[in-house]
């Protein structure tokens, strides 16, 4: 089966270079996966334009365009509708859980993140759509 | 679960703490530029609503970062320093100077415990400054009607407005055109409003732009390529307002992330191989006797082959401390725009030669300073559009920056075309403050001597664009300790040109670091001639001299320790650093060579801090200070107590 | 009504000081100091603050009383006044105060001498005594024309032309 050998994109947004790299490197253990990195959500966006995008992990205050504004933009538009959203924020910005999840936001995450609690969301956000 | 397993996650987040100390830096950079000009707006009802969401969003980040490192007093304080900031920015505390300075205070004491992790030191308390930033989040608001952050751009000129186009692809992205440089691209044409995506009609999706500015189709013609397209933007005055508002552009450009601990290790281990050539070049002359000419020839033009690819190694790494000029001018525009926008001037920022390079050091160093000048010429040099009007000039000032590379110096020019600095009225202000009398023949260069005396203001009260907390007197200091001079040249009613000019490498320096009595200190390398391992036995004393023999000749030893009454411990082999030529070469004896360094030499200013055989300071990456020695005068003391 | 203003308080040997906080810079832990040769008595070394190098005065020894040795309690309260940055070495310094202009007093008469000098005033708050500091008389080590051989050099560096 060609899906059993489908590497699937993670697009890892955030400003911070640091957090990226923190990101992606717990994203690590999981297999078939690959990753791609975007500091804005204009460059997000950006990134969806040009190469099929499996599973966004997605900051919210970021400049240029805030993530929220990201996750509307992808669900409002039917090419991207069913990209899961990992939103990972940093802590204290409770009130935007729930703005986050009436958006659209798959799951919710906050920072500090345990890097073994993210990689098993995102796999089994991944399975779930492989499946 | 907000509660997850972390005991695997300190050891897994440690692999990044090169990472967050770089970038924690790089926020620490830009938002102390955003406390220079915020310093400005304090009192005042016109804070930059793009700076605040600028240092807002740095201190968000740092909190998030700091957290995943695990340094918990560094996010919870950038987290009070955030939570100010949200205040502030809602408009719901005024900014005031107790504000300020806890402000400033928090960031500093931020920076201070990211080092004091960095250092493996306990962390400075942060209870004082959280609670002093918790005060100044808590105080008690304005009125409503004075509550007016971020002026609205009311007398903006009224340019065209064009939308803007871009439609990315792969191919695009391959040939580095995205988004940003798109983005940045526009933004070279005037103010431009935020980026939207939309998804055309075949499901592509496309930013649009919304550009004002006032160049021609022509202008916009040659950017259209690369998936651009321009049409003029629709009318829509309630979109307006918010297309005004500018574009952040205090994030710091990060093409290549270079942490200059990391840029310091480089040098430093470069100097090690510079010595260890020195080292094989002398054991080559050794073998000259003994080994066939041809294979010695060979041998040396390895060795100086190797001694020119060390050079140019040396100096690649150098570059790399390099930034370009343009940073600090597009600062600039930033500066000008906000003090534009408060009074009646029309002003259109010129930069050239934005791409030479300049150390970061000298960036840093030269910000205020530079900051001074522009102000200076907007508030004091460009007239308001009326004035101009009046005088048949253009009504839009002119303010123009460049910057160009001459032989080893940087040339630098802050220029306006504004009303010129008024000869008689600096003369009488100065005759009337004692600092001038009878005829005095005010030359260009006097006339700058003159305005940069401290102290001295053509104006009468010094409304707050004039730069207040530096003098022009303070910019002319801060040049001259870069090693670099300022000149002026100024017409009335034509303009003033300010021209700065800074050695390029002036603040770095060769040095040997060695230590006396457990101290260390710096030697300039270009001072030393050679150095010299040497038994105590070795030394003589010749009238109340100690000598060493050196090159078939005497050399009087000057002890380090004596000189600057240290406890003069004997060890029994020492080294010695030969200073000066022939016979006024002096033998400076020190306990022991550390090593080879790059140093980056800082002035020591206060009177307290100076003393005779000491030419100034520099640090080694540990944040502790290290003194250079002045061989110079290290020299004349040799030569007036030796008899 | 008269404005409150701002004081930095610190301890030295027992005895509170207050500062101008719009004097005070930033206050510092005490790490390294590197010491300067043949400096004033009184001049502990240098340090770096903001990238800057700047003299640590220790103030105990600058009023003549005990020195002791630095504890985790020791702060630098490093003081911006006019064009000299120099920061102060203390006991300890943590303290934020408002004080009113009218509890201020004149230091008395009977304290002359040295440590007079250094007074700009005394501030009773609610029975705590608070000695103003007058920095300018601090910060300027001939006045008390003692060592004669470093006095010239300050002289000639530095000050305002």
């Amino acid at each position: 089966m060609p899906d059993e050998l489908k590497t699937n994109n993670i697009l890892v947004v955030d400003d911070s270079p640091t957090m990226r790299r923190m990101v992606i490197t717990s994203l690590g253990s999981l297999r078939r996966v690959k990753s791609t990195q975007a500091g804005s959500g204009l460059e997000a966006i950006e990134r969806l334009a040009i190469e099929p995008v499996d599973l966004m992990v997605l900051d919210l205050n970021m400049p240029d365009m805030h993530g929220m504004e990201v996750i509307d933009f992808v669900r409002s538009h039917q090419a991207y509708r069913n990209i899961p959203i990992v939103v990972l924020t940093t802590k204290g910005e409770e009130a935007s859980r729930t703005q986050a999840l009436a958006a659209g936001a798959t799951r919710y995450l906050t920072k500090p993140f345990d890097p073994r609690q993210l990689a098993d969301v995102v796999g089994s956000l991944l399975e779930r759509a492989d499946g | 679960m907000d509660n997850p397993d972390t005991d695997n996650r300190g050891d897994f987040f440690e692999q990044f703490l090169d990472d967050y100390y770089a970038e924690c830096d790089e926020h620490l950079v830009s938002i102390r530029r955003a406390l220079v000009i915020l310093e400005d707006e304090v009192d005042t009802r016109t804070v930059d609503r793009t700076l605040l969401d600028n240092l807002f969003r740095s201190f968000h980040t740092l909190k998030g970062i700091s957290g995943m490192v695990g340094l918990s007093a560094a996010e919870q304080l950038a987290h009070d320093l955030e939570s100010y900031l949200r205040e502030l920015r809602e408009g719901k505390v005024v900014f005031s100077a107790t504000g300020f300075r806890a402000l400033v205070d928090g960031v500093s004491l931020l920076e201070g415990v990211i080092n004091a992790r960095r250092n493996e030191q306990p962390s400075p308390s942060i209870e004082e400054i959280a609670a002093r930033l918790q005060a100044a989040a808590a105080e008690s608001a304005t009125s409503d009607a004075e509550r007016s952050i971020n002026s609205d751009s009311t007398n903006m000129p009224a340019l065209l407005r064009w939308q803007a186009e871009f439609t990315p692809t792969a191919e695009l992205a391959e040939r580095g055109v995205n988004v940003n440089n798109v983005r940045a691209r526009l933004q070279e044409l005037g103010q431009l409003g935020q980026a939207k995506p939309i998804v055309k009609g075949a499901g592509e999706i496309a930013f649009q732009f919304i550009v004002t500015t006032d160049a021609d189709e022509s202008a916009l013609a040659a950017l259209a390529v690369d998936g651009l397209t321009f049409k003029p933007a629709p009318l829509d005055s309630s979109q307006r307002a918010k297309d005004m508002q500018p574009v952040p552009t205090i994030a710091p450009a990060s093409v290549v992330r270079v942490d200059l601990d990391r840029l310091d290790d480089l040098m430093r281990i470069i100097g090690e191989l510079v010595i260890s050539r020195t080292r094989l070049e002398d054991q080559v002359k050794d073998l000259k006797r003994v080994t066939a000419p041809a294979v010695w020839r060979s041998l040396q033009e390895t060795s100086l082959g190797m001694e020119r690819q060390l050079r140019d190694l040396r100096e690649s790494v150098m570059r790399v401390r390099m930034v370009q000029i343009g940073e600090i001018f597009e600062r600039m525009t930033f500066v000008v725009r906000d003090l534009a926008r408060e009074s009646d001037k029309k002003i259109i920022v010129q930069f050239s030669g934005g791409e030479t390079e300049i150390d970061k050091f000298l960036v840093e160093r030269m910000m205020d300073p530079f900051m001074h000048l522009v102000r200076n010429a907007v508030s004091h040099g460009l007239e308001t559009v009326a004035e101009r009007e009046a005088q048949g000039k253009r009504s839009e000032g002119l303010l123009s920056l460049s910057a160009l590379t001459a032989g080893e110096r940087i040339v630098i020019k802050i220029a306006d075309d504004g009303r010129g600095i008024d000869r008689n009225r600096v003369l009488s202000r100065a005759k009337a403050s004692g600092l001038a009398n009878g005829h005095v023949d005010l030359d260009d260069s006097t006339l700058l001597d003159l305005i940069c005396s401290p102290g001295f203001s053509t104006r009468d009260e010094a409304d707050r664009e004039s730069g207040r907390g530096v003098g022009l007197d303070v910019v002319k200091k801060a040049i001259e300790e870069l090693g670099g001079r300022i000149t002026l040249a100024t017409r009335v009613a034509g303009g003033t040109t300010f021209t700065i000019e800074l050695p390029l490498t002036l603040a770095i320096a060769e040095a040997l670091i060695v230590t006396v009595n457990g101290q260390r200190f710096a030697v300039p390398q270009s001072a030393v001639r050679e150095v010299l391992e040497v038994e105590s036995a070795a030394t003589k004393v010749l009238e109340n001299n100690e000598i060493i023999p050196y090159r078939g000749k005497v050399l009087p030893l000057l002890r380090l320790a004596r000189v600057f009454e240290m406890n003069d411990q004997r060890e029994a082999r020492f080294h010695v650093l030969v200073l000066g030529e022939d016979t006024n070469a002096v033998g400076l004896a020190v306990d022991r060579i550390l090593g080879q360094r790059e140093i980056v030499v800082r002035a020591i200013k206060d009177p307290l801090a100076q003393s005779k055989g000491i030419a100034g300071a520099t640090e080694l990456g540990d944040q502790r200070v290290v003194l250079i020695l002045d061989t110079t005068a290290l020299r004349q003391f040799a030569t007036t107590t030796r008899h | 009504m008269t404005l409150m203003e701002p004081f930095i308080l610190f301890e030295l040997a027992g005895t509170t000081y207050g500062v101008r906080s719009s004097f005070v810079q930033q206050i510092e832990m005490l790490d390294d100091v590197a010491s300067v040769p043949n400096a004033h008595p009184a001049v502990e070394g240098v340090v770096l603050v903001r990238g800057q190098v700047i003299p640590a005065l220790n103030l105990r020894t600058r009023f003549g009383f005990e020195k002791i040795e630095r504890d985790l309690r020791s702060r630098l309260v490093v003081i911006n006044s006019g064009a000299r940055t120099v920061g102060l070495v203390v006991d300890t310094a943590r303290e934020f105060l408002k004080i009113s202009p009218d509890s201020i007093e004149p230091p008395p008469e009977a304290l002359t001498g040295l440590s007079g000098h250094y007074l700009e005033g005394i501030a009773t708050m609610a029975e705590r005594m608070i000695l103003i500091l007058n920095l300018d008389a601090v910060l300027d080590l001939e006045y008390e024309n003692g060592r004669e051989d470093y006095g010239s050099d300050v002289r000639d560096l530095g000050q305002q032309p």
